[in-house]
């Protein structure tokens, strides 16, 4: 810098044409200090700054931290001031280093700009985005009585020397700061000659520095606009109708009217191709998501119902064998196997779905919010070209749908391809899951088929000699049926009174004598057309199922009264040979009584056909001394064959029997008849010839 | 209606030795156990294999909604995978049934018919019953008369009673000695008639849980990094939660 001599050249006066050199020179002096206290002004401030922000971070947050006062939002309102704190740090540093550099100082500090736009971008980019809400934290804390006054005792506390009494001094600086550094660089390069090599790397920081103002505001933009529409709004129906006024009416109407006419054609759709592109490979990853989350869920609940029955816990008694084999297989799957499979299935499957799905609201919100705005934004558009003005509110309005328009449009990309990816992974997981399922059980199946007899036979074959067994088996199973069903039943012995057996007889006549069945144990009818009858009644089977189609329940008719009874007591009952030729003697009289002791029944077990061995015998009731050969002797309980129960005379008194061989008369009342074997409850009176009773 | 002459009473004498009763209640206790523990099986076994096939109808139900859905024709990766994904679910239901239909002839079929043999045996254990209580009836009039005077007509009802007790004694006897032959016999039969059932459902589950893993190894080797762990999985999955909650078009709660 050329020196002036103080009483030639007065401060003002520029010298004339003979001076150019020096004028130059001065002006560049003057540029050369500026830039020089333009840079100086950088870094102090930079340091000023920095130090200002360590305290309020180190002091004041640490203060109000340890108060541990419950409703203050520490978080809310500092942000991330420490990573400012950091980067700003670093970058301090950064530009003390380039102080000792000399004439390399400019290019440096262009290239620390450069090298720290990104950081600084990012960490600012959150910090100024949450200033807004920080703000409204301090005035919300400053209405609490109590909680301002634990704040300002920490300010007098811990800064008393800056004379602040609100902490929003100290939080509006990193947004201050920011735009600082555009404005310092662009003052450094007023004074830098263009020639300078600096020039061009300071020109370009500063320009830099302005995109990351631009960036940071439309990034605090978007972001609000982004938490105002993509949540869900819950709103009660009170809610809704309470939101309801002239204005919110009209403007929904506007947009469904401007909505279906879209749909109509009368009014072109404001066409973004790129939007639209977006938007449906959105709505599909969306419905891919839902639907593999509905589906997944299914799949467990189904999972849970297998878990349920566990066969193998049936206790045949079977220690050994294949059985003991099954029961541990299945054991291991239901205790161990299947459960880690369902709890991975749920932890790297469905757990995350349910994550995705939740991201998936916002992004939907804010697509159902563009659509609205953008019916708004056209009806303003074409207001505009009508009226060539808008109101305030309505270019708010524009400018919104611009937001989140911009906003969806850069941000969906992203959104789609990491929720695409993130799908594939989930995918590839349940894969490697059901391959895990499948070592597992085939590992445990093998260590049990390994000690089964016929573990070396290849399927085929093995399912043939499985098959040849069970047939075999069943054949066994077989015999063993018809061998209990051989246990003979109780033969039923009663012989039929002359009432019963003309009912028989009239059962046969009208249903015929295949249909007739006896009862084999007592029954009580329980419902409102069930017959209730005595062990060995014969009844004739009308239908073998009841109306409800029940095949235990028989409709049959007992001679009087007809009714349901149950099958299983009832056998089938074939009227006897020599029954039948009573028939022809129904004829009431004398003989009847006769036939009445003589059945000779054949006896004998066969499995259908009940006959009823000899019923009544004839028994010598009391001993008879035979005075004359016509008589014979009797012994008092001596049975006794009646050959004819009169005598030549035809006189009832005296009965033609055969005894011990012998044959003769003798007194019929000296005659008993008894029932040779038990006649149960429906017990027959002992009978005795004529009256005779005991 | 009935007239029942006699006062039905209890033999005096124990008819039947205690020792044969109680053989006898001991081994028609464990048929009845055994009668319902093969329901029992033949019911869960039958829901077991209900709800198999319900599982895997939903797994191919996964498999083949994905295959409908529209990414498949904006992402020809994801449509080769979940094509892969599709054609493993569907052979392995067709093998599920496989292994379901060797089930239902190999155990389930097998078990109602040896159910089906219980019926016949609880109708002669019945008889058997009813057969008793004639018996201790008869006897019981027998023991009656034996202990009245000895007067001709009584000699006479005596000599009845015994002449009516004796076929019913014998009935009672023969039931009693078959039953006791052949319950212990038909018991013993389920272990060689169940073992072939029991291995098949061992060697079903090999056959299906072999091709499982076949299947589902190869698939693994074709689209996935073989060999990652949970904790590795788990970590994919919340960077790319993180990833997405980063974007300010998803909502933070």
């Amino acid at each position: 810098m050329a020196q002036s001599r103080p009483d030639e050249f007065p401060a003002e006066e520029t010298p004339g044409a003979e001076c150019p050199i020096y004028e130059e020179m001065m002006h560049f002096g003057r540029a050369q200090q500026n830039q020089r206290l333009a840079v100086e002004e950088l870094i102090k401030t930079e340091a000023s700054y920095v130090h200002t922000i360590e305290l309020c971070v180190l002091d004041i947050r640490a203060h109000l931290r340890q108060k541990q006062l419950p409703d203050i939002d520490l978080e809310g309102l500092f942000s991330n001031i420490d990573d400012i704190l950091q980067v700003s740090k670093r970058f301090l540093k950064g530009l003390e280093a380039t102080e000792s550099q000399g004439p390399e100082q400019l290019l440096l500090i262009s290239a620390l700009f450069q090298e720290f736009k990104e950081e600084m971008e990012s960490v600012y980019n959150v910090y100024c985005a949450s200033y807004e809400q920080a703000l409204v934290l301090v005035e919300s804390h400053r209405k609490d009585p109590r909680l301002q006054q634990e704040i300002v005792e920490t300010l007098n506390t811990t800064v008393s020397h800056t004379g602040a009494s609100d902490l929003s001094f100290f939080l509006v600086m990193p947004v201050q700061r920011v735009t600082k550094y555009p404005l310092l660089l662009q003052k450094i390069l007023e004074n830098t000659p263009a020639s300078d090599k600096a020039y061009f790397a300071l020109q370009s920081a500063a320009s830099m520095m302005l995109e990351m103002n631009t960036n940071i505001n439309e990034y605090k933009r978007r972001k609000e606009v982004a938490t105002k529409y993509n949540k869900v709004e819950q709103l009660t129906l009170r809610e809704r109708l309470g939101r309801l006024n002239k204005h919110s009416i009209a403007k929904k109407t506007t947009r469904l009217s401007r909505f279906f006419m879209h749909e109509a054609g009368i009014v072109p759709k404001t066409e973004d191709k790129e939007f639209d592109y977006l938007e449906e490979k959105f709505q599909s990853l969306a419905s891919c998501a839902a639907e593999l989350k509905e589906n997944i869920a299914t799949y467990l609940d189904n999972l849970q119902v297998f878990l349920l029955s566990k066969p193998h816990e049936c206790e045949l008694e079977m220690e050994e064998g294949a059985a003991q084999q099954y029961r541990r297989l299945a054991g291991m799957l239901h205790r161990t196997i299947f459960p880690e499979f369902r709890r991975r299935l749920d932890q790297l499957v469905y757990q995350p779905l349910c994550s995705l799905s939740e991201t998936l609201k916002g992004p939907q919100q804010l697509i159902r919010k563009r659509l609205d705005k953008l019916l708004d934004y056209e009806e303003i558009e074409e207001k505009k070209s009508e009226t060539g003005n808008m109101t305030y509110d309505e270019e708010a309005t524009m400018n919104t749908y611009l937001a989140i328009n911009a906003l969806l449009l850069s941000e969906l990309p992203t959104f789609n391809h990491v929720a695409v990816q993130w799908l594939k992974q989930i995918l590839y997981s349940l894969v490697a899951l059901q391959r895990d399922l499948a070592k597992q059980m085939l590992q445990e199946a093998e260590i049990e088929l390994a000690q089964l007899p016929h573990s070396h036979i290849p399927m085929p074959t093995f399912w043939k000699m499985v098959k040849d067994t069970l047939s075999q088996s069943t054949a066994q199973l077989n015999s063993f049926c018809q061998k209990f069903e051989k246990v003979t039943p109780s033969p039923m012995i009663q012989p039929l009174s002359p009432a019963e057996e003309r009912r028989v007889l009239s059962l046969v006549s009208k249903h015929g004598p295949e249909k007739l069945y006896q009862v084999t144990s007592n029954i009580s009818g329980s419902k409102d057309l069930d017959l209730t009858l005595q062990r060995g009644q014969i009844v004739a089977l009308l239908h073998g199922v009841d109306t409800k189609g029940n095949t235990n329940r028989w409709l049959v008719d007992a001679g009087g009264h007809r009714g349901y009874v149950q099958a299983g007591k009832l056998q089938p009952y074939h009227l006897v040979q020599s029954q039948k030729p009573r028939m022809q003697m129904l004829v009431p009289d004398t003989g009847a009584e006769r036939r009445r002791h003589s059945y000779t029944l054949p006896e004998g077990p066969s499995p259908q056909v009940f006959i009823a061995p000899p019923a009544f015998q004839v028994v010598a009731g009391y001993a008879f001394t035979a005075r004359s050969p016509q008589e014979v002797s009797l012994q008092a309980g001596q049975p006794v064959t009646v050959l004819e129960p009169h005598d030549k005379k035809g006189s009832k008194e005296w009965s033609l029997v055969e005894v011990n061989g012998q044959r003769g008369y003798v007194p019929s009342s000296y005659l008993m008849m008894v029932p040779t074997q038990e006649s149960g409850s429906w017990s027959l009176p002992a009978w005795s010839l004529p009256t005779q009773q005991t | 209606f009935s007239r029942i002459p006699f006062k039905i009473g209890q033999p005096k004498k124990q008819i039947v030795p205690k020792t044969v009763e109680r053989d006898f209640e001991r081994e028609y206790g464990k048929l009845q156990q055994l009668e319902d523990q093969t329901k029992k099986l033949q019911k869960d076994m039958k829901k077991s294999t209900d709800a198999d096939v319900a599982m895997s109808k939903s797994a191919v139900r996964i498999s083949s909604n994905l295959l409908s859905n529209p990414l498949c024709e904006q992402d020809p990766n994801f449509l080769a995978m979940v094509t892969a994904l599709d054609t493993a679910m569907k052979r392995m239901d067709s093998f599920n049934q496989e292994k379901v239909n060797q089930i239902q002839k190999t155990v389930i079929e097998p078990l109602k018919k040896f159910s089906s043999v219980f019926p016949s045996l609880n109708m002669a254990v019945k008889r058997r019953e009813q057969t008793l209580q004639d018996y201790k009836r008869l006897q019981s009039k027998v023991e009656k008369y034996e202990e009245k005077e000895k007067t001709g007509p009584i000699l006479a009802k005596l000599h009845q009673a015994r002449e009516e007790l004796r076929p019913v004694k014998e009935d009672f006897e023969a039931k009693n000695k078959q039953l006791l032959e052949e319950m212990p016999k038909f018991y013993s039969s389920r272990i060689d008639y169940f073992e072939p059932s029991f291995e098949s459902l061992i060697r079903a589950q090999v056959v299906y849980y072999t091709e499982m893993h076949k299947i589902f190894g190869d698939l693994t080797g074709q689209i996935d990094e073989p060999g990652l762990t949970d904790e590795q999985r788990e970590k994919e999955n919340e960077a790319k939660l993180s990833e997405l909650r980063a974007l300010s078009i998803v909502a933070d709660d």
